[in-house]
């Protein structure tokens, strides 16, 4: 308490008032995480939510870091800094050319320990999503995290996912569920120039290549590696 | 800062914002299950353990609240949006029209002058959206006018009928299985403020919206009661089976579910049942006290801060403050709204205790 109200005196505004912008922020992120799916939130948007009002500098970065306090204390959500991870085929020329506070993102990752998670929060009604996302993720991991677009629907039709399938009993329009995962940035597309003519990539991105998630695709791959050994040993 | 909250805390919150509210009786086993403590026989933890939830979620306008089904009687609790801001229209997947077709079908279920708060789906498919034309086209007064009416007038047969189904997925609203339209679990805890403001006819007897209750049989008088407190006014305090205003004779009948109860209390063993379901009573009256008071400290706090925001609001113009009150009508609080709210909470408060 004694170090926020000494932070934030600096930059001349009250202890309500900050208060005020941090429960502002915490609305923005639970609310915009609700209705985008959980798509990634620039960091752009939640520093115009204070730039709007207010023009000290560095006032952003001290608001959004008691946000993300608050996130844990409160609700026991993690609000964890993405950075954007752009195609192989462009990395180079792209990189020098955006600015890096640009391409952060944040999403909210529940802190609870999975097992608690599964038992308690888990939401029957879209975790047929998640699945799908593991198996796609897995997919593209198992390609070394680059895939031909055919090569992919090859491998969902394999699962009577197809891509003109607009009424699948669980995913409803499959190729708008493959999308999602763009958007979620768990996957991103990439257009490689070749003599064949265009061809277009899946890859990682870095929803997928974050730290926790890349561990727990390697352990599920292998589990399920294991389960088709013992099934062919039977 | 009071006490952390720590993982149990934690548990509840992103249960009921991930899989939406919970009944009394599952969010007891629930945290029976988190702290290996009995709800029943320890009382004021479990009210602590909520009140240390509220306090925290008030930082960021929410809070943990209580609400009872006005159809079964049964609590329920979930964390609701206190405050209608920019933000809070960000929270929804709906759209325009969607969100005016719920509105219509809310004042559709409300205004029922039978107190029977239902309405056919069929009849819910042909509702006009022409009258929630002025709201939409206040709250869109930027955009193009002549187009918000058309995407109301263009809003197909279909797309109500698929909007209704996600409603009903997401606990707006209820569809019962002979294609009976009721109020959901969500709109109850939410809407309990706009209840309150567009001043539909409350019970006589808990002061709360009696939108599914029962009226009394003279036609002169206005009362209405809910079921669930019909009973607790005759059987509970056994007085007569008179209308509490006017004196009309009120035919009280057991409704069929507690029918049979009360046949098996008739049993030998009936003495038990009948000290536990007393028990069970007095523990959702408590529960609705409880939540009543802890809602008076969070609604004055509310008033406070909503009065601060009236003021921007103001500042802004009324036709933004027009924009709020209509779009945001599914999250309930307004700032007139807040100070309403402490007001009638206190005086509900008062004769609850």
């Amino acid at each position: 308490m004694a170090n926020a109200a000494e932070d934030f005196s600096q930059f001349g505004i009250s202890k309500e008032e900050k208060d005020k912008l941090v429960g502002e922020l915490i609305r923005y992120m639970l609310f915009k995480t609700h209705q985008n799916s959980g798509c990634p939130i620039k960091r752009e948007e939640l520093t115009q939510l204070v730039t709007k009002n207010y023009h000290q500098r560095n006032l952003p970065t001290f608001v959004i870091n008691e946000a993300k306090e608050k996130l844990s204390f409160v609700f026991g959500y993690e609000m964890r800094e993405l950075q954007r991870a752009h195609p192989s085929s462009k990395a180079q020329t792209r990189s020098s050319q955006q600015s890096v506070a640009d391409s952060k993102s944040y999403i909210l990752i529940s802190q609870l320990p999975p097992n608690v998670y599964e038992k308690y929060v888990v939401d029957v009604n879209t975790a047929h999503l998640s699945g799908f996302t593991f198996v796609i993720i897995s997919i593209v991991y198992l390609a070394g995290g680059k895939i031909p677009e055919e090569n992919l629907w090859s491998q969902m039709r394999r699962m009577g996912l197809g891509e003109t399938e607009a009424s699948h009993p669980v995913l409803g329009n499959v190729k708008q569920a493959l999308e999602l995962l763009v958007q979620q940035r768990y996957l991103q597309k990439d257009k490689v120039n070749g003599p064949e003519g265009n061809t277009v990539y899946y890859e990682l991105a870095e929803r997928a290549l974050d730290g926790p998630m890349n561990d727990r695709v390697k352990e599920y791959i292998s589990q399920i590696v294991q389960d088709n050994t013992s099934v062919g040993a039977a | 800062m009071s006490s952390a909250l720590n993982w149990r805390h934690h548990v509840v919150i992103q249960s009921l914002l991930s899989r939406g509210p919970l009944s009394e009786k599952d969010l007891h086993a629930m945290f029976q299950d988190l702290t290996k403590r009995n709800p029943g026989t320890e009382r004021q933890l479990f009210d602590s353990f909520i009140l240390k939830i509220n306090k925290a979620l008030s930082c960021a306008n929410f809070e943990l609240r209580a609400c009872i089904d006005q159809y079964d009687g049964q609590v329920y609790y979930g964390v609701v949006n206190t405050v209608s801001d920019e933000h809070s229209k960000l929270g929804t997947k709906y759209t325009v029209p969607q969100i005016a077709f719920y509105k219509a079908i809310i004042e559709a279920i409300v205004q029922d002058a039978s107190a029977n708060a239902a309405i056919f789906s069929i009849h819910a498919l042909n509702l006009s959206l022409d009258s929630q034309v002025t709201i939409v086209t206040d709250s869109q007064s930027q955009g193009s006018q002549p187009n918000v009416p058309t995407a109301l007038k263009n809003f197909s047969l279909s797309q109500k009928e698929k909007t209704l189904h996600e409603l009903v997925r997401d606990q707006w609203l209820d569809l019962t299985t002979d294609g009976v339209i009721r109020l959901g679990l969500k709109s109850f805890l939410d809407l309990r403020s706009w209840f309150r403001n567009n001043d539909l006819p409350s019970c006589h007897v808990c002061n709360e919206a009696g939108i599914k209750a029962e009226l009394c049989q003279n036609e002169n008088c206005t009362v209405r009661i809910h079921h669930y407190c019909l009973k607790q006014l005759f059987l509970q305090r056994k007085v007569a089976e008179v209308c509490p205003s006017c004196g009309t004779s009120w035919p009280y009948t057991v409704p069929k579910a507690e029918a049979e109860q009360t046949e098996d209390d008739n049993e030998p063993r009936g003495s038990k049942q009948v000290i536990k379901s007393e028990r069970k009573r007095r523990r959702a009256n408590r529960v609705v006290d409880d939540e009543v008071g802890s809602n008076n400290q969070d609604e004055l706090n509310e008033s406070r801060e909503s009065q601060h925001g009236n003021g921007l609001v103001q500042k802004r113009g009324r036709p933004r403050r027009s924009d709020d009150a209509d779009i945001g009508g599914s999250d309930a609080s307004q700032s007139l709204t807040a100070i309403s709210d402490a007001r009638r909470v206190t005086r509900s408060s008062a004769r609850l205790s």
